[in-house]
């Protein structure tokens, strides 16, 4: 064949193809391509997106030394503003130095008032504004130190320090120079605690003023009597005044920890307790955490351990509040030299071993580490608003560092771990993001979300998977094709019922309706099954002439008389089915004949008119259609000369559909499943309604869960962008992701393994 | 070995007529007609083929051998809408007998599609259907009938090492055998068969000849079939349909000899269909 032929003479026009068909080809090929990598973009993308929420949750903290403060030698405490412009050193006289913490330029000085007792001890509750000094004579003042923020003309801020001071109050004893010097102020109590040096050691003393708010707002002080705490103590060590001023604990020299607490004027040792098994180990640091209830305990040998007050169950039934060990002992990389307690958080920075340690009591992260400075610092203030850290280091230094710690309270094991909660009687698996209180600590563990979920899907799918795939092997095989025709668009209708409205029917109408009936209902779910089949086996032992009556494809009314006396025989015989099986005695003594008591008594569950089975129930709703119609056309599907081989065999209708077409169609079956499991799993709007929304963690059918769809929908709204609470809802979000991702996946893997050995040529 | 040439009369040899001619009459249809709804497919048949024969029923498509064949184990009852009239009788005994369960009927007329259709099983598990469904458990008893009926249908030797294979794995020819092995594993008395040769090529076709004669030993065989030459070769009488009327039954030497209706004579002559 020659070149000429080919080029030559231009084909025929009949031949020819139009420019614009092969341009459409062209381009309806590639939009077809964009499409599909757009689809596989944005899926991408938005798992991007939901990981770029999440991933700074679980990065530490950033702590960056900033420029030292010059103080004047000699400063033994320090105190500093809000915003950290202004500095205040104390010195031993008592003298306050305010300065300018950019660059050292004084800005006032303060001194006790002239003719007051000689000071013996300070020291600065910098987070209170209140520096606190002992006096020679057993007296203790208390300085107020407050910041007036104002702006001049030009915009320019200034602080301007206020400092008042109270007159002296007697705690100790007369005439006997206070060493050193606490006082905390708790609702309506204010408590001073002073040491003094004794002949044998040093001992504790102090005074309780009783505060409260009269009418005019005017607070009226009644000061109690002086007190001694542990007088049989020879030799006070450390001591730790709680802010809840109720108690104090005392640090023995030989290791040993005494709690004493008390109202009025009198302190008594409740507990005692060693923090570090062993006699002789003794705390070389120790430290209350923010909330002070917990106690981090440093030893001369590494070793942190935490303790905590938290309800102890007595031999007498009673659960009363006492310290015990709440975390696991921690190797720190030497000696422990001091603990600070963070502001408004459960922070705090550890000093062991020449190195830094920022921790996080809760969870037990360590936020950040680094290198102390020489020497050991003697008073460590955090910020508020935990940006700051400040340390007066033993050469009088000020060292700051600047703190970028956005999500302190999470990490791994926060949201999948059992945490021991303050307050809690052992760890647990919580998750509760807020609530009233301040001092409220937010738990946001993921597991009860997930168990939710779980139960969620499993109660749905319990109720909806067995109807659909059975409804869908009896429609596409038995049924007669004119109703076949009729059932599934009605069933299609069903799916695209919205599922707020299945919610909101679920938990203001069947709900109360399932909470009244509950026994007659149990009765008829529990008889359906069995009547069914035995009505099936009366049916085969009919002889031929009788069972020729049913038309094929309608027999199923004959079914329709059996579940129509089943339920009326439910309905007659519940009262006393319930009697004669669920009588309790109630809490008055009285003989009740109550399923939703039997429940709560016999297996101490709760019980919940909005609980699992309403929601399995309603979500079935919502997962059969969808289950039914893809399961139906994977079964209508199969090729008919299958069918046709098999009957032709010798096969009945049913031996057909369970050894021939159900095989056969059983990757689209699995694909219906999965599908369904994913609606349920993703199912948000009827759990919010239905549910009572409590993020428990029982399989209990009978009480609601918080699944973690639902736990988005609701907290979403009210969760600031960027904060801990927000990420974590973002965290369930990859969860759910993940999770659906990995059965998906799961499920693709087993039906193409399923569709290569049932595949039909 | 089957030819290929086109069928002419004067080449198509015909098989001498089996020497079990004139037995009783093992199925007898007596003025069947039928339905597709309102269309009468099938109209006042009436003919009786004889245990352990082959009878081949030719005409052109669409002319209702496949409806009759579909009548003898009921299969036509699948579908919507069907009617019929007159009587089908097995050995005696009408099929339409309310009291005979229509799985039975089945268990006991054996049935080959045109389009070979295994099961997505394992070849194993195909043979082994019917006795499944019958409800033998026993393996030693499944495998025993898995070879026979594999050796029956001549594709032992082909499938022997790998019954545990994916049936659909085989060759368009061995699926139709392994089908063949599987109508007959639960040994029925009357096979039916549907142009079981159509979609297969000449060897194949020639394999599934040389096993109709050997399985005419033990089972009557009904086959409907396009082609004339097979027709001749297999079996021992012939009926030829033509819009749903039966045109003439004979036996095969008859037929393709010396037909007595001119229908007859110019279908296999070939000068219509
Ligand atoms: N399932 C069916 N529904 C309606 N008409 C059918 C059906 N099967 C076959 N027919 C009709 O019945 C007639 C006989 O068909 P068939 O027995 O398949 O012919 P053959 O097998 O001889 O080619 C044809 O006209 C065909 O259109
Ligand atoms: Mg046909």
């Amino acid at each position: 064949m020659d070149d000429k032929v080919v080029t030559g003479t231009p084909p025929e026009s009949r031949f020819q193809v139009a420019r614009g068909t092969l341009l459409a080809d062209v381009w309806m090929g590639r939009l077809i391509r964009l499409g599909g990598v757009g689809v596989i973009a944005a899926v991408i993308g938005m798992l991007l997106f939901l990981l770029w929420q999440v991933v700074p949750l679980f990065s530490g903290a950033e702590v960056t030394p900033q420029a030292a403060v010059a103080l004047r030698p000699g400063a033994v405490g320090f105190g500093e503003d809000e915003s950290g412009e202004v500095v205040y050193a104390a010195h031993p006289d008592g003298t306050l130095r305010f300065v300018k913490a950019s660059d050292g330029s004084s800005v006032t000085d303060w001194s006790p008032p002239a003719g007051s007792p000689a000071v013996t001890a300070v020291r600065v509750q910098s987070r209170e504004g209140q520096v606190l000094l002992g006096h020679a004579d057993g007296s203790v003042s208390s300085v107020t130190v407050s910041f007036k923020v104002s702006f001049a003309s030009d915009g320019r801020r200034s602080v301007e320090p206020e400092v008042k001071s109270e007159p002296p109050r007697q705690v100790g004893e007369k005439g006997r120079a206070v060493t050193e010097v606490w006082a905390v102020r708790a609702t309506n109590t204010r408590l001073f605690v002073v040491r003094q040096a004794s002949p044998r050691g040093s001992e504790l003393r102090a005074l309780r003023l009783a505060e409260r708010r009269g009418l005019g707002g005017r607070a009226v002080v009644t000061p109690g009597e002086p007190f001694a705490i542990a007088p049989d103590v020879d030799d006070v060590g450390q001591v730790l005044v709680p802010s809840t001023a109720d108690s104090v604990l005392v640090l023995l020299p030989g290791g040993e920890v005494r709690a004493y607490a008390g109202e009025g004027d009198r302190m008594d040792l409740i507990q005692s307790f060693r923090p570090f098994p062993g006699a002789g180990r003794a705390p070389s640091a120790a430290g209350l955490i923010f909330g002070d209830v917990s106690a981090v305990f440093l030893s001369a040998e590494g070793e942190q351990r935490v303790w905590a007050i938290h309800p102890v169950k007595q031999s007498d039934g009673r659960s009363l509040r006492r310290w015990g060990e709440v975390r696991e002992p921690v190797r720190l990389p030497g000696p422990g030299a001091g603990v600070w307690a963070a502001a408004g958080n459960k922070c705090y920075l550890l000093a062991a071993g020449g190195e830094l340690q920022l921790r996080n009591l809760t969870t037990g992260s360590v936020r950040w580490q680094g290198e102390a400075p020489p020497g050991s610092a003697r008073q460590v203030v955090f910020s508020r608003n935990y940006d700051r850290m400040s340390a007066l280091a033993a050469d009088g230094s000020l060292r700051r560092w600047k703190i970028e710690d956005h999500h302190p309270d999470s990490s791994w094991s926060a949201f999948f771990g059992r945490i021991w909660y303050e307050g809690a009687d052992g760890p647990a698996f919580v998750w509760q993001s807020s609530s009233g209180s301040d001092e409220f600590e937010a738990k946001y563990s993921l597991v009860p979300l997930i168990y939710g979920t779980v139960k969620g899907t499993f109660y749905a799918l319990l109720f909806a998977l067995p109807i659909a795939l059975l409804a869908a092997v009896y429609v596409s095989q038995f049924l007669r094709p004119d109703l076949r025709l009729i059932v599934k668009p009605l069933m299609e209708v069903m799916a695209s019922l919205p599922s707020v409205v299945l919610g909101f029917l679920a938990g203001l109408w069947l709900a109360p309706v399932v909470d009244a009936n509950l026994v007659p209902l149990l009765c008829a779910l529990a008889a359906l099954a069995p009547a069914g089949l035995a009505s099936g086996w009366i049916w085969s032992r009919l002889p031929q002439p009788v069972r020729r009556r049913a038309r094929p494809g309608l027999e199923f009314l004959w079914l329709a008389p059996v579940v129509f006396l089943c339920v009326c025989a439910a309905w007659s015989l519940g009262p006393s089915v319930e009697s004669a099986l669920f009588t309790v005695t109630d809490p008055s003594g009285a003989q009740v004949s109550d399923f939703r008591e039997w429940w709560r008594v016999s297996t101490g569950l709760a019980y919940d008119a909005r609980n699992s089975l309403v929601v399995g129930f309603v979500m079935g709703f919502a997962v059969i259609p969808v289950v039914f119609t893809i399961a139906e056309d994977a079964l209508s599907n199969v090729p008919a000369a299958l069918t046709s081989g098999s009957l032709a065999l010798g096969a009945s209708r049913w031996q057909t559909v369970w050894r021939v077409v159900v095989p056969t169609a059983v990757s689209g079956i699995v694909s219906a499943v999965m599908i369904g499991f994913g609606r349920a799993v993703g199912e948000t709007m009827i759990v919010v309604m239905a549910t009572g929304n409590t993020a428990v963690m029982e399989a209990n059918p009978f009480n609601g869960m918080r699944t973690l769809s639902a736990n988005i929908a609701v907290e979403l709204p009210e969760a600031p962008a960027g904060h801990t609470h927000f990420r974590a809802l973002f965290l369930g979000a990859c969860c759910l992701f993940l999770l659906t991702f990995i059965l998906n996946t799961l499920a693709e893997v087993l039906r193409q393994r399923l569709r290569e050995r049932y595949k039909v040529v | 070995m089957p030819t290929m040439t086109a069928p002419t009369p004067a080449r198509i040899k015909v098989r001498p007529a089996a020497e079990n001619d004139g037995r009783k009459d093992f199925i007898s249809i007596r003025d069947f007609g039928f339905w597709y709804g309102d269309k009468k497919a099938l109209d006042g048949m009436t003919l009786d083929i004889p245990e352990r024969q082959v009878v081949a029923f030719i005409g052109p498509s669409g002319c209702g051998k496949s409806t009759l064949l579909r009548n003898l184990n009921r299969m036509n009852d699948l579908i919507d809408g069907v009617r019929h009239e007159g009587d089908i009788l097995i050995k005696g005994r009408s099929i339409y007998d309310p009291g005979l369960e229509v799985i039975s009927l089945r268990r006991r007329v054996g049935m080959v599609f045109q389009k070979s259709n295994p099961f997505p099983k394992s070849i194993f598990e195909n043979v082994v259907y019917a006795l499944r469904v019958v409800g033998v458990t026993d393996r030693g008893a499944l495998e025993e009938a898995c070879e026979t009926s594999l050796r029956k249908a001549a594709l032992w030797d082909e499938v022997k090492d790998r019954l545990d294979d994916n049936a659909l794995g085989l060759s368009g020819g061995q699926m139709q055998r392994l089908c063949i092995a599987r109508a007959i594993a639960n040994r029925p008395e009357i096979l039916l068969m549907d142009e079981p040769c159509s979609a297969l090529d000449p060897i194949a076709t020639g394999k599934i000849e040389e096993l109709i004669h050997e399985l005419k030993v033990q089972f009557t065989i009904v086959i409907v079939t396009h082609s004339m030459q097979q027709a001749a070769r297999v079996s021992d009488r012939t009926a030829f349909f033509y819009l749903g009327k039966l045109v003439e039954y004979d036996t095969t030497e008859k037929i393709f000899m010396n037909p007595s209706q001119a229908q007859t004579e110019a279908y296999i002559s070939g000068r219509f269909g």
